[in-house]
C-alpha cells in the first residue's frame, strides 16, 4: 500500500514532460492541440470545473492544494486476487501512479469491487478530498456503474472518474512476460491519470416532458394506441384524414383467420374513442405544420381546411397502408371479372352475391417481386376469403394460385380446414407466372403452370381476384420530413432498429405501430400499437427525458453555420437555431459523430474531448513511441471483443495502447495524425462489425472517414500502411487477437516493447 | 398495495418487457430459471435480415436490465406457488442453491481452472462443447457469477472424476471443504465464494401483475430421423448456428463433427418433425434462419454450395424477401420438397440424401458432407407448470399458452393481470417478441391504473 502526497515541488516535473512534449511536436500537432484549449475553455465556462486550465503546470504547481478547480486524482489498483497480481507487479504499478502528475493517493486493493474495499474508495475520496479517481481493474463494461456510483456516494462528481482495463487488456491476455505486462499496466494507468485530469463534472441532462400526445391515423392501430395512452390520464389528439374513423379495416368483411367481422372491431374500437374523456377526435384533419422535439412539439393542422395549432409531447404514428394499383397486372383493368383482394373484401361485406362459379385468386401480385417483399397478409386473406366463397356457394369453384403458402401457428391448422372444403390450390413458379387471358367471347381464363403436378392447366375464371401487395399511406412523403424521420421506398416508415428497437424511431419522442412500418396482421398492428403506446408513456409518465452527461457541447466562436453537425445527427439531438446549431442535451447520446466532423472543430463530447482524448494519447507515447499501437476502440462490440479476447485469456502482443471511444464515429482524423506525429508505431481504429452500430451507422461514418483520411495523409507523405482498421462483433475475441498479432508483425514490432 | 411486476423468462423478451416497466417507474423482478438472463437470443450468432451479431444488440440491454436501479435479477429461480389478492398476487419464488456466494463471485475463473471435470454442454454438447461442472453460463453471462452443476454437488458425477464424489459426509453438513478443488481455488484467491452447503431459498414477492416470457427452445428431432442421433454429421439448426457464433465451441469455424473438416456441401432440410406426429404448427423463423445459415456460410468460404429443401418459403417479415433473394443471388440453391431418406457412407461419413426434382419428375440422390435439420421451435418444457401455478391455458396440442380472445384481448390470459409475450405465445422472431414485450408491458402497468380508477368511482 502506498499513499503519497505530491508536494509541491514535484508538480512541475511530473506535469512538465506532457506539457513540454505538447509544445515541441510537430506543427500539425501543436494546430490541434492549440486549438483544443480554446475549445475546451469555452465548453467548459458554463460548467464548474475549468480543467484546460487548471491542467496547465504552471497552475498546477502554484495554486493551493484543496482548491476545487485543482484535479486531485486517487488511482486505486486491483489486484484481483492473482487474477492480476499473479501476472502484473501491482505494487510497482501503484508506486508508479503515486508518482503521476496530480496524483495524491494510490493504493493497491486485493478485490476492490468487495463491498469493504468499495467502503474504502469512499472513505480515501473524504479524507484526501479527492476530485478524481482512476479504477484500474477489470472491465468497464460490466464494473464501471458501480464505481461511479460509489464514488458519487462519496460526494465526487462520477463522471470524474476514469475506468482502466488491467485484467482484461494485460494480466489476462500478456501472461507470457510479466515486465511487458507491468510496463503496459503502468502505461494505461499513465493515460487513465492524464485523461482523468482533464475530466470535466458531469450531470445527467433532463429536458421535461408533459403528458399530451399526438396519434396519427385513425385505423385500428391509432384508436388501439389512444386508448391505451389515455388510459392513463394523459391527453390524445387523435388526427385522420378521413371523415370517419377505422381506417383500412372499414373496408375489410372479416378478420382471419378466424372470421371475426371486421365492422365489430371497428365498433368496439371507436366505442372505446369516444367514451374516452381524454381523447380528442379530429377527423377530416391533415397536418401541415410540425416543429420542435419530445416534449415540445408544436403541431399545426387544417381541419375541413380550418387551422389550428396545438402541443404535443410525444407523437405516435399510425398511417397505416394502401392496396397499390394493379391496373395493367394479369388483366386489371380489362372488365370487372378482375377484381384485387379488397374490392372482394368489400362486396363481400356488402353481401352481393358474386354470380360466378368458378373463381380464380392469384397471389403476390405486384409483391415478392425484385421491387418489394411478402405482403404477410395476402396468405391468409385469401385462404379466408376462399372459403368464406366456398360457404356461401358450395357449387363453385375456387383455385388458389400461389408460390408458397405462408401460413404459421393457428393459421396452419386453419389452412388445412380450408383445403378439406374444396378449395384447390395450384403452386406456380416466377419462372412461368400465371396468364389472363380472354376468348372471342370476352370471357376470361387463367393459365398456369403447377410445378407440383409438372403440367399446364387452363382454368376459365368468371372472377379473377389479385392478391396484391401493400404501399405505405399517400401522406408519409409529407409527414417524413414533417418528423424527420426515415421510409423506404414502398413509404412504409424505417424504425431505429429492426429487431429491437422496432417501435421507436432513431428521434426521441415519436413512435411507430401497424401498417404504417410494414404489412401486418391485425392482431400484431394492435399488439404493436400497445407497445407504441407504451414507449410513448415512459417519458409522459416520468415527466422527463433524460441522457447520461456524455453529451455534446458546442462553442460557437469558429462556426461556419456549415449544418454538417445536424444534418449528420441520427437522433435528431442538434436543433438549428439561426442557422447555428443547439444541442438537444437530453437527446444526444454522446457518439462523437458531429465533434469529429465539425470542420472548426466548435463540438466537444464531455467525456471524450479532444483535450482528453490528446492528453491520452501524450501519456501512452511518451516513452518508446516506435513500439506502440493506439488502438482506438469503441465501448461497444469492440471493446466487448476485447473482453472476450481476455476471457478467453488468448495471449497476444502488448504493444496496443488503447483508447476507449463510445462509438468509432468519435475518432476524428487529428487524432490519427497526432498518433503518427508522436511517433506511434501503428494506429488501429477498432468499432462494431456491419451493419451493427450503437449509434446505427457510426462505424460506417468513420469508415468513410478513414478513407477520406487516407487520402488526406498519401498527399503529405504520410506512410498509411500504418493506419489499420478492425470491425468487431461483440463475440469476436480471437479476430482481435489475430489482428494484434498481425499488425505487430506486418509493423515489425515483435518482441512487444520490454523495458 | 405493491405495484411491482413479476416477470417469469430473462430472454429478450422478459428483457424488452422488464426495461419498459423499470422505465415506467414500477419495480420489477425478472426471474429466470437459468443462471443468466440472455435466454435463446444469447447463444444464436447472427439475426435475421440484417445479420446484426446477437449478442452485440442483445449484451448491452442485459448490463442494462442488471444496472437498472429498478429491477432485480433472480436466477436459478423459479415461481413455485401464487396466491391471489385483491389487488394483485403474493408469489412464493424458489432461488435454487448456485452453491456460490453471488454477492462475492467475481466471475475471475480460479475455480473453473480448478475443476478437473469437463461435461458436455447443454447446448452445444453435440458439436463438442464442453464446460466445467463450475463455470459461468457463457462469457456474457449477467449476473456475471459462476455456478456449480447440481449433479456434481449431489455426487452423480462421481464416476466422471468428480473431485467431491468420494467424500461420505453430506456437503449440507460442512461449513468449509477439504476437498473440492474449486472451494479451495477460491479460498486460496480470498474469496470464499465457492459455498457448497448452500440451501435454496424461498423468497416472497407481492407484485401487481405478472408477465410470462418463458421463451422457445430450438426443438430436438427424434432420433433416426433423417439420420439424426445416428450419423455424426447431421446436426440441427441450432448446432449450426453455434458453429458459426465466434463465442460458440468452434469459435466460429464451420467443421463437422466427425473429422472436424470444413464442410463444403451443405444441405438444409426445412420443416423436419412437421406434422400431426411432430410438431403440429409451422415454426416461422426456420426459412429465414437458413437464408441467414447459408448467407454466413457462403461469407465465410464463398465456393461452399448450400442447398435448402423447403416446403414453402416464410418469409413474412420486412426485409425477409429481400434476404431470401439475397441468399439465392449468392448462388444458394432452393428445392422444393422434403427429402425421403439420409444415407451414410461409412467410411467418409458423408451423407447422400434421396429426393424428388418436381421439375423434371425425377428422384435423385446427391451427396453432402454435412446435413442440417431445421427442426423448428418448441415451447419451454415448465410451460405446463407454470400455467397450473397461474391458472391460465396451455394448448394441449402444441404447449403453448393460449390467449381466451386473441383479437380483443391480445396477450391476456385466462387469469386477470397475467400477460404473456413473446416465445410463450407461438414460435416468433426477435422482433416480435420485442413488440409483444412491450405492448405485455403496457398492460401490466395500465392495469393498476384501471382498478385505481373502478375504485374512485
Amino acid at each position: 500500500m502506498t499513499e503519497e502526497r505530491m508536494d509541491a515541488a514535484d508538480a512541475p516535473e511530473s506535469a512538465m514532460p506532457e506539457s513540454a512534449a505538447s509544445e515541441a511536436a510537430a506543427p500539425e500537432a501543436t494546430e490541434a492541440g492549440a486549438e483544443v484549449s480554446p475549445a475546451s475553455t469555452a465548453h467548459s465556462a458554463g460548467a464548474a470545473a475549468n480543467p484546460a486550465a487548471s491542467a496547465a503546470p504552471a497552475a498546477g504547481a502554484s495554486a493551493p492544494a484543496g482548491a476545487s478547480d485543482d484535479p486531485r486524482v486517487g488511482v486505486f489498483v486491483c489486484d484481483c486476487g492473482t487474477n492480476i497480481a499473479a501476472t502484473v507487479d501491482c505494487p510497482s504499478v501503484t508506486e508508479y501512479a503515486a508518482g503521476l502528475g496530480d496524483v495524491v493517493f494510490a493504493e493497491e486493493g486485493k478485490w476492490i469491487c468487495s463491498v469493504d474495499y468499495l467502503t474504502r474508495i469512499q472513505q480515501a475520496v473524504k479524507e484526501n478530498d479527492l476530485n478524481r479517481a482512476v479504477v484500474a481493474c477489470c472491465t468497464p463494461r460490466t464494473h464501471e456503474k458501480l464505481f461511479k456510483n460509489t464514488v458519487g456516494a462519496a460526494g465526487m462528481n462520477p463522471y470524474q472518474l476514469e475506468f482502466v482495463s488491467i485484467r482484461e487488456q494485460v494480466s489476462w491476455v500478456h501472461k507470457a512476460d510479466k515486465a511487458v505486462a507491468t510496463d503496459k499496466a503502468k502505461d494505461l494507468v499513465k493515460m487513465g491519470v492524464a485523461k482523468a485530469r482533464l475530466l470535466e463534472e458531469g450531470e445527467e441532462i433532463r429536458l421535461p416532458v408533459k403528458t399530451d400526445c399526438l396519434v396519427i391515423g385513425g385505423g385500428a392501430a391509432g384508436m388501439t394506441a389512444a386508448i391505451a395512452v389515455a388510459d392513463q390520464g394523459y391527453v390524445v389528439r387523435l388526427v385522420e384524414k378521413q371523415d370517419v374513423l377505422g381506417g383500412l379495416l372499414k373496408d375489410v368483411n372479416t378478420v382471419a383467420p378466424k372470421g371475426v367481422p371486421a365492422a365489430e372491431v371497428v365498433e368496439r374500437l371507436v366505442a372505446q374513442v369516444v367514451a374516452s374523456e381524454n381523447i380528442e377526435v379530429l377527423t377530416s384533419t391533415e397536418i401541415t405544420a410540425l416543429a420542435g422535439y419530445i416534449g415540445n412539439y408544436t403541431v399545426d393542422v387544417s381541419r375541413v381546411g380550418v387551422p389550428g395549432t396545438f402541443d404535443a409531447s410525444t407523437i405516435i404514428v399510425t398511417t397505416g397502408m394502401r392496396e397499390l394499383d394493379a391496373t395493367g397486372h394479369y388483366g386489371h383493368g380489362t372488365g370487372d371479372d378482375v377484381i384485387t383482394q379488397l374490392d372482394l373484401e368489400r362486396r363481400l361485406k356488402a353481401g352481393e352475391p358474386l354470380g360466378a362459379k368458378n373463381v380464380v385468386i392469384v397471389q403476390c401480385v405486384r409483391s415478392r417481386n425484385e421491387e418489394r417483399g411478402c405482403c404477410h397478409i395476402g396468405c391468409t386473406v385469401a385462404l379466408k376469403n376462399a372459403l368464406e366463397i366456398k360457404q356461401r356457394d358450395p357449387e363453385a369453384n375456387v383455385y388458389l394460385l400461389y408460390k408458397d403458402l405462408i401460413t404459421v401457428k393457428d393459421e396452419y391448422a386453419h389452412m388445412k380446414e380450408i383445403l378439406k372444403a374444396g378449395v384447390k390450390t395450384v403452386r406456380f413458379s416466377d419462372a412461368r407466372p400465371p396468364e389472363v387471358t380472354r376468348g372471342a367471347d370476352g370471357r376470361a381464363a387463367v393459365t398456369v403452370h403447377d410445378v407440383l403436378l409438372g403440367a399446364e392447366l387452363t382454368l376459365p375464371a368468371d372472377l379473377v381476384v389479385l392478391t396484391v401487395g401493400f404501399e405505405g399511406d399517400e401522406t408519409v412523403p409529407h409527414l417524413r420530413g414533417l418528423l424527420k424521420v426515415s421510409a423506404n421506398e414502398d413509404g412504409f416508415f424505417t424504425e431505429s432498429h429492426v429487431k429491437l428497437g422496432p417501435l421507436d424511431f432513431a428521434a426521441a419522442g415519436v413512435y411507430l405501430a401497424g401498417s404504417a412500418r410494414s404489412p401486418k396482421p391485425l392482431r400484431d398492428v394492435r399488439e404493436e400499437a400497445l407497445g407504441a403506446a407504451m414507449r410513448a408513456s415512459i417519458p409522459m409518465t416520468k415527466g422527463h427525458v433524460q441522457a447520461e452527461g456524455i453529451v455534446a457541447t458546442v462553442d460557437l466562436t469558429d462556426c461556419s453555420q456549415c449544418g454538417l453537425c445536424w444534418k449528420n445527427c441520427p437522433f435528431g439531438a442538434i436543433e438549428e437555431i439561426d442557422k447555428n446549431p443547439h444541442i438537444l442535451e437530453a437527446l444526444c447520446k454522446g457518439c462523437g459523430l458531429c465533434a469529429a466532423d465539425c470542420p472548426k472543430e466548435c463540438i466537444q463530447i464531455v467525456h471524450y474531448g479532444d483535450a482528453q482524448i490528446a492528453a491520452q494519447i501524450e501519456a501512452a507515447l511518451e516513452d518508446k513511441p516506435e513500439e506502440k499501437i493506439i488502438a482506438f476502440v469503441c465501448h461497444w462490440c469492440a471493446l466487448g471483443a476485447v473482453d472476450i479476447a481476455g476471457v478467453g485469456r488468448s495471449e497476444y502482443p502488448a504493444n496496443a495502447r488503447i483508447i476507449r471511444v463510445m462509438c468509432s464515429a468519435r475518432v476524428a482524423q487529428k487524432y490519427v495524425l497526432d498518433c503518427y506525429d508522436r511517433g506511434a508505431a501503428g494506429v488501429l481504429v477498432a468499432g462494431c462489425e456491419f451493419p451493427t452500430c450503437h449509434y446505427i451507422t457510426g462505424n460506417y461514418k468513420c469508415s468513410d472517414r478513414l478513407v477520406r483520411l487516407r487520402k488526406k495523409m498519401e498527399k503529405k507523405g504520410y506512410d498509411t500502411s500504418r493506419l489499420w482498421e478492425v470491425w468487431l462483433s461483440a463475440s469476436m475475441g480471437p479476430k482481435w487477437v489475430a489482428t494484434m498479432k498481425e499488425m505487430t508483425e506486418v509493423l515489425g514490432l515483435v518482441p512487444a516493447c520490454k523495458s | 398495495m405493491s405495484d411491482s411486476v413479476l416477470i417469469v423468462g430473462g430472454g429478450i423478451a422478459g428483457i424488452t418487457a422488464a426495461l419498459n416497466v423499470a422505465d415506467y417507474g414500477r419495480h420489477v423482478y425478472l426471474v429466470d430459471d437459468t443462471p443468466s438472463i440472455g435466454g435463446t437470443m444469447a447463444r444464436l450468432d447472427k439475426t435475421f435480415p440484417t445479420n446484426d451479431c446477437s449478442i452485440c444488440i442483445e449484451a448491452p440491454k442485459m448490463y442494462e436490465v442488471n444496472t437498472h436501479p429498478n429491477i432485480e435479477i433472480l436466477t436459478n429461480t423459479e415461481i413455485r406457488k401464487v396466491t391471489q389478492t385483491d389487488d394483485g398476487f403474493t408469489i412464493r419464488l424458489l432461488k435454487k442453491a448456485k452453491y456460490v456466494d453471488e454477492e462475492k463471485c467475481t466471475a475471475c475463473g480460479k475455480c473453473v481452472e480448478a475443476c478437473p471435470v469437463s461435461v458436455p454442454d447443454e447446448i452445444d454438447g453435440k458439436i463438442g462443447g464442453t464446460r466445467k461442472l463450475i463455470s459461468v453460463a457463457f462469457p456474457q453471462a449477467v449476473p456475471n457469477k459462476n455456478y456449480l452443476d447440481i449433479r456434481c454437488r449431489n455426487g452423480s458425477m462421481r464416476s466422471e472424476g468428480a473431485c467431491i464424489g468420494e467424500c461420505v459426509v453430506d456437503c449440507s453438513q460442512c461449513r468449509e471443504c477439504p476437498i473440492a478443488h474449486c472451494v479451495k481455488a477460491c479460498n486460496n484467491e480470498g474469496k470464499f465464494a465457492v459455498v457448497l452447503w448452500q440451501k435454496d431459498e424461498n423468497i416472497d414477492i407481492d407484485v401487481q401483475s405478472v408477465i410470462v416470457a418463458t421463451g422457445i427452445k430450438s426443438h430436438e428431432p427424434p432420433e433416426g430421423l433423417y439420420g439424426y442421433d445416428v450419423f455424426p454429421n447431421v446436426i440441427t439448426y441450432m448446432h449450426f448456428e453455434r458453429l458459426m457464433n465466434a463465442g460458440g465451441p468452434t469459435e466460429g469455424d464451420i467443421i463437422r463433427p466427425s473429422d472436424k473438416q470444413h464442410p463444403h456441401r451443405i444441405a438444409w432440410i426445412q420443416c423436419v418433425d412437421r406434422g400431426d406426429k411432430g410438431l403440429p404448427y409451422c415454426s416461422k423463423v426456420c426459412c429465414m434462419v437458413a437464408a441467414k445459415q447459408t448467407i454466413i456460410t457462403k461469407e465465410h468460404d464463398p465456393s461452399a454450395e448450400c442447398t435448402v429443401f423447403y416446403n414453402n418459403m416464410t418469409s413474412y417479415g420486412k426485409g425477409f424477401e429481400e434476404f431470401y433473394q439475397k441468399a439465392s443471388g449468392l448462388g444458394v440453391r432452393y428445392i422444393i420438397g422434403r427429402p425421403f431418406d439420409v444415407t451414410e457412407d461409412p467410411e467418409t461419413h458423408n451423407l447422400t440424401l434421396r429426393y424428388e426434382d418436381i421439375i423434371n419428375g425425377t428422384i435423385v440422390e446427391e451427396e453432402f458432407d454435412l446435413v442440417v435439420l431445421s427442426s423448428g421451435l418448441e415451447p419451454n418444457d415448465r410451460n405446463k407448470r407454470v400455467a397450473k401455478t397461474l391458472k391460465i391455458d396451455v394448448d394441449e396440442r402444441t404447449g403453448f399458452f393460449t390467449e381466451p380472445d386473441p383479437l380483443f384481448s391480445p396477450l391476456e390470459t385466462a387469469t386477470p393481470g397475467v400477460f404473456l409475450c413473446g416465445g410463450a405465445t407461438s414460435p416468433i422472431d426477435i422482433s416480435e417478441s420485442v413488440v409483444q414485450a412491450t405492448a405485455a408491458s403496457m398492460k401490466a402497468v395500465a392495469r393498476r391504473v384501471r382498478v385505481a380508477e373502478e375504485v374512485a368511482v
